[in-house]
């Protein structure tokens, strides 16, 4: 209640920070928006200025732009009007509202236009840093109604440039804070079927760049992620990671890393309640992949997920398994290097478990020689002081082994 | 609009290759036919994975920004798939190869500047259109400007590009900041001086700056300073005691050819020391070196006509690796060969032959799932400066490069100890990988002066040395810890 609140306040203030010369002309309004107005650049205001012309909002009820009307010839737009205005446009574009052909084409230009607005006051442009409060305005007034809602499910309507800028607007509303908030996650929670619609976007060549940038960066919210943790998605990448096309396989692996390291605590919460399923898909379907590069990429991740120390629970009970080492032993005998040195990487944790398991432990030592030789071939195209080390304890831990009895 | 794409079929099978036309550190690239596509000719650009990082975030982010991109002079890619340990990106074939080949080629004296403008305005169409992206080239140069026999003009080689829009992926803070990049990338000879040492970082004006050095390599058939080492031609541009204008100006004051007035200030325009005075893209072509500019139809009929093909280029350039003899003073063809550009193959004056010997003596069977043997670590893709200090003459490098420390001295003295610091670094790295190279060649390559094999000596007790206290210090770390 309290945040609803606050943005309501934070609402009623929007009047103030006008994208358009009139700021100036307000001048001595307050300090704290006249900042804004010196940075703003005259081309940055034209930009806005004109597509605000081309087509009026059609709400023009609050804000004190109904009060500067006689003032000006053409309204300036705060950042959101802007918003609004782009919102009714995606109506259009949506079809919800039906339009002759020709009328269509212009409504969707103009959208374009706005969606390019949008950026450059986020991103600042050639002329002009972006300015703090204007973004502020522009994400409160974006998460205020459902306008991320329209605009994923418009994208496919948008032209390449316009799907590029959007995207690039959705990744930059993620990080926007207002009033130390992250006002987008607080959105997202609320609309987290959001995130159904983007990961379909992995089976559409066309959209799945765009779906799949903008997937990657609402994850960057624990509460998102730990969504899409527990729900059936996390499977799907199991797949999407090896489609042919590679642009879009390897964003979907770079998704997947990131849902898999980049929390902590919902990562090994989610590892320790799915471990049997997870760890049998990864394996059959990721380490024994007949891909080359899935196998490379899911020998990387296991190694970075298994030493993470917030994982160790996770990482003693996968090294105590028989079936988990006859794999890496089966990597470890790769004719690619990479794949060999960073197979090495998990490999070691199963020898230097204090508590191996006498089956682990008899494996070790049937295949002793073999392992012996394999290692001291081993090397890294560059020298590896670490690797090196980790080696030469690895082998002695091997050389070591006595054989045990079954129990 | 983002339809319009055919769709290349994602499978080795529907390609056969025809012949090699370029090959490159840890890629090469094909010449080849796309089968289920009406037999479309097609370059393919075959990446040995196995010596990339294993993020592949690079890579990654290459292959995005090609298939993103869509301009008429922007060389993006069909598609791209993983076949075994490669990965193929399937390109449009241009089959006069680069603006630096068919240079070099055929025009060693320059191109004549009706021509050159007609180069530099499609050119600069696909600056701007990146600079509208977000996206900085960062490696703008003849080598990367491919043509086509209909005249076509591409802007290739996206392997450093950098997006301003790409997150900054350290904390959650203002993205304002990403406006400006401060990683030293490019190719050494076009590279803007801010790039190389500036504090606050460059941005899209380094693309200008890099351009304009294009318009002189057109001009003069070579880039400014090229006569100097690369390293050199840095530590110039870091002093500032170097004004490109006025080189513009004097060489083609007192030289044979005479430019137009619009053509040198145009390019004076582009080399401002200031990134800030440098024009925009957009506003460059406005300029009136631009306005009266022909079609390119002239080029087709002027320039292109008459140039022998790619593939012939490729294979002439191979036999004649075997032959040449070093040459000092041009390394640029090491960088494109390691920078993978594919078209740039005219390279009669190659001189770091033992690079890329003897990997193929017949142009008929290539595989491109093979990985060439002679190859060498995944930094590959990222080491930045790379390359181009790459040459026999090394020895000497080393020692103007400390001759040129004394010198600017009082000139923002950390900042430029902190690059040439970075520089030799690279420097000693790339000296190793040499040293490596005519080991194993030694059997070949005959005279080599003592002097230079108690340098070799020297530098590689110095890499042991680095080395060793690389260790006693980690050592010293860990022992710290625990």
């Amino acid at each position: 209640m309290e945040g609803e609140r606050k943005m309501r306040e934070g609402g009623r203030e929007e009047g103030k920070v006008k994208i358009g010369s009139c700021v100036s002309t307000r001048g001595g309004a307050g300090r704290d928006h006249s900042a804004p107005s010196r940075r703003l650049s005259s081309q940055h205001l034209s930009g806005s200025l004109t597509s605000s012309a081309t087509g009026e909002p059609s709400d023009q009820s609050d804000l004190g732009g109904a009060k500067m009307k006689g003032l000006f010839k053409s309204k300036p737009r705060t950042p959101s009007d802007l918003v609004r205005q782009t919102r009714d446009l995606f109506l259009y574009a949506h079809g919800s509202i039906s339009l002759p052909d020709s009328k269509r084409d212009e409504k969707m230009a103009e959208l374009s236009r706005n969606i390019r607005d949008m950026k450059s006051i986020l991103y600042g442009n050639s002329e002009a840093e972006p300015v703090a409060e204007a973004c502020a305005q522009l994400t409160q007034e974006f998460f205020r109604e459902d306008t991320l809602r329209l605009l994923i499910t418009c994208l496919p309507k948008l032209n390449l440039e316009t799907r590029k800028d959007a995207t690039q607007v959705v990744a930059n509303l993620q990080r926007q804070q207002v009033n130390s908030k992250l006002i987008a996650s607080d959105y997202l929670e609320a609309n987290l079927d959001l995130m159904d619609v983007l990961i379909e976007g992995f089976e559409n060549t066309d959209l799945a760049l765009h779906y799949g940038a903008m997937f990657r960066e609402c994850i960057r919210h624990q509460i998102v992620a730990k969504y899409v943790l527990e729900s059936e998605h996390v499977k799907k990448f199991f797949d999407y990671i090896q489609l042919p096309n590679f642009d879009i396989a390897a964003d979907a692996a770079a998704t997947f890393k990131e849902l898999l390291t980049r929390h902590k605590s919902t990562v090994a919460e989610f590892l320790t309640n799915n471990e049997d399923w997870f760890f049998a898909d990864y394996n059959s379907k990721l380490l024994e992949s007949s891909n080359y590069i899935t196998r490379r990429q899911a020998i990387k991740l296991l190694g970075d997920i298994l030493l993470d120390r917030s994982n160790s629970a996770v990482m003693t009970k996968y090294v105590s398994s028989r079936d988990n080492l006859r794999i890496l032993m089966n990597l470890l005998r790769e004719s690619s290097k990479s794949i060999q040195i960073e197979a090495f990487h998990v490999f070691k944790l199963f020898v230097a478990n204090q508590k191996k398991p006498a089956d682990i432990v008899n494996i070790l030592v049937a295949n002793r020689s073999k392992l012996l030789r394999l290692l001291a071939d081993l090397k890294p195209d560059k020298e590896d002081e670490r690797f090196e080390a980790d080696k030469s304890q690895v082998l002695r831990e091997i050389a070591a082994l006595e054989p045990q009895d079954l129990a | 609009m983002a339809r319009n794409k055919l769709e290349f079929p994602l499978d080795a099978e529907a390609y056969e290759i025809i012949c090699k036309i370029g090959v490159g550190v840890s890629a090469s690239v094909y010449k080849a036919v796309c089968i289920p596509m009406n037999s479309t000719v097609v370059a393919i650009k075959a990446i040995d994975l196995d010596q990339s990082r294993a993020d592949f975030d690079s890579l990654r982010r290459e292959t995005k920004t090609m298939s993103l991109l869509s301009h008429p002079n922007i060389l993006n890619a069909y598609c791209s798939f993983t076949v075994d340990r490669c990965l193929w990106v399937v390109m449009p074939f241009m089959s006069c190869g680069s603006l630096h080949s068919i240079v070099s080629s055929s025009f060693p004296e320059g191109l004549p500047e009706n021509c050159i403008s007609v180069f530099l305005k499609e050119t600069l169409n696909a600056i701007s259109y990146l600079h509208d992206q977000g996206h900085l080239h960062r490696d703008i140069k003849a080598g990367n400007i491919l043509v086509d026999s209909d005249g076509s003009v591409k802007l290739a080689d996206f392997g450093v590009s950098a997006s301003i829009y790409e997150p900054v992926t350290t904390s959650s803070g203002t993205t304002s900041s990403s406006l400006r990049l401060t990683d030293i990338a490019g190719t050494p000879y076009w590279m803007a001086p801010e790039v190389v040492h500036s504090h606050t970082g460059y941005g899209f004006k380094a693309d200008i700056w890099s351009f304009g050095i294009t318009a002189l390599e057109l001009a003069h058939g070579r880039p400014p300073l090229s006569h100097l080492p690369p390293l050199k031609s840095l530590l110039m541009k870091i002093t500032k005691r170097f004004h490109f204008a006025d080189y513009e100006i004097n060489t083609s004051g007192c030289g044979k050819k005479k430019f137009s007035k619009a053509f040198r200030e145009m390019v004076g325009l582009c080399l401002e020391q200031d990134p800030a005075k440098r024009p925009s893209a957009e506003k460059l072509l406005k300029h009136p070196f631009f306005r009266n500019c022909k079609g390119v139809d002239f080029v087709v009929k002027n320039v292109l006509h008459g140039l022998s093909n790619t593939e012939q280029m490729f294979i002439e350039s191979q036999v004649l690796i075997k032959g040449v003899e070093d040459d000092e003073d041009d390394d640029e063809e090491i960088v494109k060969n390691r920078r993978i550009s594919g078209w740039n193959f005219r390279e009669d004056d190659l001189q770091l032959s033992p690079v890329f010997p003897t990997t193929e003596s017949d142009t008929s069977k290539f595989s491109p799932r093979e990985v060439d043997p002679i190859q060498d670590k995944p930094e590959g893709d990222k080491v930045v400066i790379t390359g181009s200090e790459v040459c026999l003459g090394l020895s000497n490098r080393n020692e103007e490069a400390k001759e040129q420390e004394g010198e600017v001295c009082g000139f923002d003295r950390d900042l430029v100890l902190e690059k040439l610091k970075l520089l030799k670094k690279s420097l000693e790295h790339q000296r190793a990988r040499v040293l490596v190279i005519i080991e194993a060649l030694s059997g070949e390559k005959e005279e080599r002066n003592r002097e230079e094999e108690l340098l070799e000596m020297v530098e590689k007790l110095k890499i042991e040395l680095e080395a060793e206290k690389m260790k006693t210090l980690r050592a010293e770390k860990e022992s710290v810890l625990s």
